[in-house]
């Protein structure tokens, strides 16, 4: 049996929340920054979430915020035997998928003309990705803040998806995907030692180079 | 007086009866700028979007249906999506059963040229 409580976040939640983590602080950073430019900072906004699958209601009824939301999920491991030992530490090489959500609203331009919702929706996905892949790729953060647990992080791929040609909802959305990969080691409980019996020895070594070993054992004669 | 006209004429008895009928009021404005007052039906209901993330986005699906022939005779041609940027879009505003008024752009427009109906999928628009 194992006799100690298991009571530990495994790497793979801690790479997720890391995840979570950075994308956050540093999208009010960038907010900040941005404000110093003189810039808006409503353009660097993202809603950083983890782990949610209930659907977005955000942006039901027209709201005034309109930032892209951002949903952090881990996906699936794979395992290497040939880089990991067989009884303490499994080298893992994990997908976390970063799900960007852009919504675009089409409106008067102020001019001759209008801005395409559609168009807009797509553009508000690509900033969020341009965002979330430079953040997370940055030399800043070339093991995810975590050195010594992860050893390697990788855009896998990014995919945007195409908004569905059946149903012409009122909000145009449209989602996109960035796979990361980050490669880490997962730990498991180990055997915890028994003492069978104390053992104190002396390591000598004499003037003549020789080494004396000394053992002095708690024997009690039968 | 054929079948198919008796059938339009039925058309704009269903459509256009906002006393005992479903017939709701609906403001039209052309990308010229030319508005006019008609009664057709509206929808406003609630319908998930899937963006494919395998996470749905709560969403809702607004329309309208309106008689060809009262477009025509208000001087307006069929309204279609305008894509280009650097025109006006056709916009319908209405308000919904507790009298909340919403603006749309016409995203997509399904004319039926046979019956005289034309049924307009909308878009928010600021």
């Amino acid at each position: 049996m194992i006799s100690t409580l298991i009571d530990k976040q495994d790497s793979f939640e801690i790479v997720r929340d890391q995840i979570g983590a950075i994308l956050t602080t540093e999208i009010a950073s960038q907010m900040s920054l941005a404000t110093a430019a003189g810039k808006d900072p409503q353009d660097y906004k993202l809603r950083v979430y983890t782990e949610r699958s209930n659907p977005w209601e955000n942006f039901q009824d027209n709201p005034d915020d309109r930032s892209p939301l951002v949903n952090v999920w881990y996906d699936n491991s794979n395992f290497s035997p040939t880089k990991s030992n067989i009884s303490e530490r499994q080298a893992s090489e994990s997908i976390y998928n970063v799900d960007c959500y852009g919504y675009g609203l089409s409106r008067d331009d102020g001019a001759s003309g209008h801005i395409p919702g559609d168009r807009d929706a797509a553009f508000e996905v690509q900033k969020a990705l341009r965002l979330v892949r430079n953040i997370l790729m940055s030399a800043e953060y070339t093991y995810l803040g975590l050195r010594g647990l992860v050893w390697q992080r990788w855009p896998q791929s990014v995919t945007v998806f195409q908004p569905q040609l059946d149903a012409r909802q009122m909000q145009q959305i449209v989602g996109a995907r960035l796979s990361l990969r980050v490669a880490f080691n997962e730990f498991s409980p180990q055997v915890e030692p028994v003492e069978i019996e104390l053992i104190s020895i002396d390591v000598i070594r004499k003037e003549d180079g020789q080494v004396v070993v000394e053992a002095d054992y708690d024997y009690t004669a039968p | 007086m054929s079948l198919r006209q008796i059938a339009e004429l039925d058309l704009g008895l269903i459509l256009e009866d906002s006393v005992t009928g479903f017939g709701y009021s609906i403001v039209l404005t052309d990308p010229s700028g030319k508005v006019r007052p008609f009664t057709g039906f509206s929808d406003d209901i609630s319908q998930i979007i899937d963006p494919d993330t395998g996470e749905a986005v709560s969403g809702r699906l607004a329309s309208v249906a309106i008689r060809t022939s009262s477009l025509y005779a208000a001087g307006l041609s069929l309204p279609v999506g305008v894509s280009d940027a650097g025109s006006k879009p056709w916009i319908v505003e209405f308000d919904d059963i507790n009298g909340t008024a919403c603006k749309f752009k016409v995203s997509q427009s399904n004319p039926d040229r046979a019956l005289g109906l034309i049924t307009l999928l909308l878009e928010l628009y600021k």
